[in-house]
């Protein structure tokens, strides 16, 4: 009995007669797994152009209505000229100077900001302050700069009191105002933030040392290396508070409460003057945006 | 008659009075010694052999917030390092005085005083760090006008006496510290320069921008 090949040329045949000797399901399983690869040669083929292929933007349909351009997003402004930031020096363990027996910095400190923002509202400012009460913890003076910076405000104002000197001593940076010309253009470093505003400081340390002068509060200015004024990015200054002393020799203490009125009735004045000499209210326009660098 | 019991009872307890008194002297003397160790004992140069020479003393006063120079006979050490502290102290003393402008607790309250210098740039950057004692920033008054007139007060005696040195660093017992008492930034380089001055008054010519 022959042996059978099925699979293999028979001797004296062709090789185009091989078709014909294959089983039929054979070649139809063949045939699919060829269709497959070719679909897929072909798919992969035609993703690969549709990425290459740049998008054509396509016309609208004839008929449609324009769509409008979205407005862009409203940029920041660079300070809002109607917030005014107060920031109580001191708080919570950190009681600050020793003002009286039974008076600590961190508590006129504070008096004197409650009494300041009213004040301030009555002449159409808005204020934030960095701390309304005595916190457990104590604030850091990079979390204090960092809350004012955050909200960009036309001006900020850290207080302090001392139980030395006599009268209010107005203190701003003592970073050099050279230093502003040759960082213009650049990223400022956080210990000299303050350095492209220091000129403005030292026009709100005047206009506010001249509202306490026509208040006949005697009133010095100064200044000094204090954290956090140079860390700040807006017009900053410090106010200490010192004994009032009258010539009979009597000391009026910073706990008072009516000469802490006092003190606060005339820097909301000057505080006023300084954004109307500084920051004039923006003309509007109907129709364009705010820009950067525009106050609002 | 005295019982013999009562005659040794008496004799040994004043025996052990005087032993415990014996012992007490001793434990006196030993803790007088320790107290006595523990005493600072840096060297200093003995300014009383030394001629005097007249310095610049910048001193402040609280009252105006001003900072004046004066002049002033101080007999000081050759050594820079020692010089540049016993001058420092001997500013600081001026505080300490009852008609002080600017009163200071008494004690030491300079530690070290060290000279840097960058050997790349040997005719720039140089800087003094003074090393204050950690009791006299504790007892500094704590304020922003009176802190800052005592390091102005250091700044301009230093600068005065050391002109060729350009910058100051103050540390607190060996190490940076944030404020002086709570106010004043310790944690920066100073400029050595003239700290003479007089705190401006408000005035409605630099109202203007």
């Amino acid at each position: 009995m022959p042996k059978e090949t099925p699979f293999v040329s028979a001797p004296g045949t062709s090789p185009d007669t091989i078709e014909t000797t294959l089983p039929k399901p054979v070649t139809q399983i063949r045939n699919q797994i060829l269709m497959f690869a070719i679909t897929l040669l072909l798919g992969g083929a035609c993703s690969i152009v549709a990425q290459e292929t740049p998008r054509v933007p396509q016309a609208p349909p004839v008929g449609a209505a324009l769509p409008q351009p979205a407005p862009p997003p409203k940029p920041p402004p660079a300070f809002y000229r109607n917030l005014i930031v107060l920031d109580p020096a001191h708080g919570g363990r950190d009681n600050g100077a020793q003002l009286s027996s039974s008076a600590v910095e961190k508590d006129v400190t504070l008096a004197l900001v409650q009494k300041l923002r009213p004040a301030l509202v009555a002449q159409g400012f808005t204020v934030a302050a960095t701390r309304d009460s005595d916190p457990p913890d104590e604030l850091t003076t990079d979390q204090r700069a960092g809350t004012a910076n955050h909200v960009r405000p036309l001006a900020c104002i850290v207080v302090h009191a001392s139980s030395a000197g006599s009268g209010i001593r107005i203190i701003s940076s003592s970073l050099a105002e050279t230093d502003a010309k040759a960082s213009s253009g650049r990223a400022v470093t956080w210990s000299k933030a303050q350095v492209p505003v220091i000129a403005m400081s030292l026009r709100l340390a005047n206009e506010t040392g001249l509202a306490l002068d026509a208040a006949q509060l005697p009133v010095l200015l100064l200044r000094a290396s204090v954290p956090p004024i140079d860390n700040l990015i807006c017009p900053a200054i410090a106010i200490e508070l010192g004994p009032l002393k009258t010539e009979a020799g009597k000391a009026t203490l910073p706990s008072d409460p009516g000469y802490q009125q006092r003190v606060a009735t005339a820097v909301a004045a000057g505080l006023a003057s300084f954004r109307t000499h500084n920051a004039p209210p923006p003309i509007s326009t109907p129709g364009v945006g705010a820009r950067p660098g525009v106050t609002q | 008659m005295i019982p013999r019991y009562q005659r040794i009872l008496f004799w040994s307890l004043v025996g052990c009075i005087l032993l415990m008194g014996a012992f007490l002297l001793h434990g006196c003397r030993e803790a007088h010694k320790r107290l006595t160790a523990l005493n600072d004992a840096t060297p200093i140069a003995a300014p009383t052999t030394a001629a005097t020479e007249e310095v610049s003393l910048y001193i402040a006063s609280d009252a105006d917030a001003t900072i004046k120079p004066t002049r002033s006979q101080v007999a000081l050490p050759q050594d820079p390092s020692l010089r540049a502290r016993a001058l420092l102290e001997y500013l600081l003393v001026q505080y300490s005085l009852p008609d002080s402008a600017h009163p200071l607790q008494s004690g030491q309250a300079v530690d070290d005083v060290f000279f840097l210098a960058d050997a790349s740039h040997p005719n720039q950057g140089k800087e003094i760090t003074v090393n204050l004692h950690g009791s006299f920033a504790d007892n500094h008054p704590s304020g922003i006008e009176v802190e800052q007139l005592t390091l102005d007060s250091m700044i301009g005696t230093l600068h005065a006496a050391f002109p060729e040195f350009a910058e100051v660093r103050f540390l607190v017992d060996g190490q940076s510290r944030a404020t002086l008492a709570g106010h004043s930034s310790l944690d920066h380089t100073y400029l050595l320069r003239d700290t003479a001055m007089h705190p401006m008054v408000p005035s409605e010519a630099a109202t203007q921008p």
